[in-house]
């Protein structure tokens, strides 16, 4: 009867608290980088988010036009804010993975492993996207102005698509750097540019061509003044 | 402060160690201009033997990498001067002709002039544009003689001009300038100066050769900083100014990029000397005023104001930006009445030209994108201009541009309220709310 109580009760209890107890420091240890990530992700995302706010960093937003475009996508947090709170969760994240790390089980330390080397990845992609989202901006102000002073009537049309040309082509990079559908990304951005240069071309050649014959003259060969314009010194 | 010396070349350096030192230096930026730097040479040559004989002179061209042979006409052009009557030339005039270094630009080859008339201590300076048509050899006597016999430092031209040539002196530079510094200088932007050595040396030292001011802002640069650094300054009646197109390859809006940005840096830097000044002062002013015939401009107004509706439309969420609320209403309340005599009226100019330094003093978008905005403005006050003086005479147009002036010194305290930030701006109630005592009335 003692035998039996020790081989079929006592037995597996043993065993299960032999496992306990082996996984249980994995468990404390987990529990532990947890606690500290979150601080560390706190302190951290309060820093930076002052650290921002002190450099200037939501006016710089407010002047490339950053805050009107977070307005409009409805986000009311100013984008010191925003940082702090990026750099906190990605702080929660990374010491989530080390946590799950700290578990030892195979399974769980492959995930965390794919999940890490993913996120430089993320990284640049969300690097990517910001800085074309303010080359464009910046860009398409530039050709604005520049076909507004060259008396160019599309001129809100010329600088839209420069707008959405390069956020495309940032959207396309960035797609690439995350691995997803990466040919159907580039020959998608290949298709799609090669037919607008040539519809606009086909447009340009058929439709203007009295237009595009004027404008060789006038680059190819040299003639008088038609008298049209005017004669002002500026300076 | 800009301590390094300006690099020359290595001859440039030998032909300085050759002539030692200078009592006058004359300088001549060029940039293809072969037409007319011979005559500007001979002007130069004739009137440094005709008025100053005695004195050791040096004759500089910075030239800008010509390909139609400029430096060469420099080199070898001749003067006879026994046909004009100069009979007691006592000294050679030295010249030399050197490229310069840095941004493409009439700046920087003020700057290797400069960098000249230091190493050879000249006493003083004048500068004359290559392009000229109209120079005489009595210009160099009225650039020179004030700063050599009369103790001014700085010399400002003064020329009779047609009522449409000049219009970014006459709608911003000269007015914004007198508003500003208190300094009725009536041609700030205008090509030609003389200054002494000591000045010289001083424009060498600041550190704004990356700037505008190394391509069209040098001029209004040297004026203002003239002014700034108290300088004694004059201006000199040089008759009219006839010269050959600007440059060419220079669009309008690069322009006033250049000119308006050199304007509103100014501002920046000499924020303590303007924000106290209060009306304006006239300028000494040398020479024989005389009226002159002046070439006619022909203006197509017609396509200023196309530009001015298209930019209002176009460019409208970049000039609420720029502009005061006020303003902009005020603007956008004359679209439909543009063609039935509505018209950009000097209080409104003066707003929009307040309302842009403002922006541009609290970085409101990227300074270039700001400046190049105010194009079609520009254009529409030229517009408005040209419809208010039609049928009048140059004197009569001067009015006008009297009134501008007027307008600016006026509304000053609309610029120094907004200028300041508001915890500022407590601090100088006096200044905000003062009116000048000669303002003027209606001005359109």
């Amino acid at each position: 009867m003692n035998d039996f109580i020790n081989q079929a009760l006592l037995g597996p209890l043993e065993l299960l608290g032999h496992q306990v107890l082996t996984v249980l420091p994995n468990v404390l240890a987990m529990g532990i980088i947890l606690l500290g990530g979150l601080f560390t992700a706190w302190a951290f995302g309060f820093f930076v988010e002052r650290l921002f706010r002190v450099i200037g960093f939501d006016h710089l937003c407010d002047r490339l036009g950053m805050n009107a475009a977070l307005l409009r996508g409805g986000v009311k947090t100013d984008p010191s804010r925003l940082v702090g709170r990026s750099i906190y969760w990605m702080v929660i994240v990374l010491a989530s993975i080390a946590a799950l790390g700290a578990l030892n089980l195979t399974p769980i330390n492959q995930f965390a492993q794919s999940l890490l080397a993913y996120v430089p990845h993320l990284v640049t992609a969300a690097v990517i996207l910001l800085a074309g989202y303010f080359l464009s901006n910046f860009a398409s102000q530039a050709v604005l102005i520049a076909a507004v002073n060259a008396g160019l009537p599309p001129a809100r049309l010329i600088a839209a698509c420069s707008r959405w040309g390069l956020q495309l082509l940032a959207a396309a990079m960035a797609l690439e750097q995350l691995g997803i559908a990466q040919h159907i990304v580039v020959v998608g951005f290949g298709i799609t540019w090669g037919g607008i240069v040539l519809a606009g071309a086909i447009a340009f050649g058929l439709g203007s061509a009295d237009l595009a014959k004027g404008f060789l003259e006038r680059r190819l060969v040299a003639r008088p003044k038609s008298g049209t314009g005017d004669d002002l010194h500026h300076l | 402060m800009n301590t390094g010396l300006t690099p020359l070349t290595a001859p440039t350096e030998a032909r300085i160690d050759e002539i030692g030192s200078t009592d006058i230096l004359v300088g001549i930026p060029s940039y293809n201009n072969a037409d007319t730097v011979g005559h500007v040479v001979r002007a130069v040559s004739v009137g440094l033997a005709k008025h100053f004989p005695g004195h050791r002179a040096v004759l500089v061209n910075s030239d800008g990498g010509s390909s139609d042979g400029t430096p060469a006409i420099v080199a070898r052009t001749a003067i006879d001067f026994q046909h004009l009557f100069i009979g007691d030339q006592q000294s050679i005039l030295h010249r030399i002709v050197t490229p310069y270094h840095g941004i493409p630009g009439k700046g920087s080859a003020f700057r290797t002039i400069f960098e000249i008339a230091r190493r050879l201590k000249a006493k003083a300076c004048a500068v004359v544009d290559a392009d000229l048509r109209s120079i005489s050899p009595e210009w160099i006597e009225l650039l020179l003689r004030p700063i050599l016999e009369e103790g001014y430092d700085y010399v400002a031209p003064y020329y009779l001009r047609h009522k449409y040539d000049g219009t970014i002196t006459n709608s911003i530079a000269y007015p914004l300038t007198r508003a500003l510094y208190g300094q009725r200088i009536r041609q700030p932007i205008g090509g030609e100066f003389g200054f002494s050595g000591a000045l010289a040396a001083h424009y060498l030292n600041q550190h704004v050769w990356e700037s505008e001011v190394a391509r069209f802002g040098i001029d209004i640069w040297m004026t203002t900083e003239a002014i700034a650094s108290g300088a004694r300054v004059c201006q000199s009646f040089l008759g009219a100014k006839i010269h050959n197109p600007k440059d060419p390859a220079a669009d309008l809006s690069a322009m006033l990029l250049q000119v308006v940005g050199a304007l509103f840096a100014a501002m920046e830097r000499h924020e303590g000397l303007w924000s106290r000044q209060e009306g304006s002062q006239p300028v000494p002013l040398f020479g024989f005023p005389y009226e002159v015939g002046v070439e006619p401009v022909h203006v197509n107004v017609e396509r200023m104001v196309s530009h001015y509706r298209q930019g209002l439309t176009d460019l409208e969420p970049i000039w609420r930006q720029i502009l005061a609320d006020d303003t902009f209403t005020q603007l956008r309340d004359l679209q439909g009445a543009y063609n039935t005599g509505c018209r950009i009226t000097d209080e409104l100019w003066v707003q929009v030209v307040y309302d842009a330094a403002i922006a541009y003093h609290k970085q409101v978008m990227p300074r270039e994108h700001l400046l190049k905005a105010l194009t079609p403005l520009y254009l529409g006050r030229t517009a408005s201009f040209v419809h208010a003086t039609q049928g009048l005479t140059s004197t009569e147009a001067e009015h006008k541009i009297e009134s501008l002036c007027h307008t600016f010194e006026r509304m000053k305290p609309y610029l120094i309220e907004r200028w300041q930030p508001p915890a500022l701006q407590d601090v100088a109630p006096a200044l905000l709310h003062h009116t000048s005592t000669d303002a003027g009335g209606d001005h359109e």
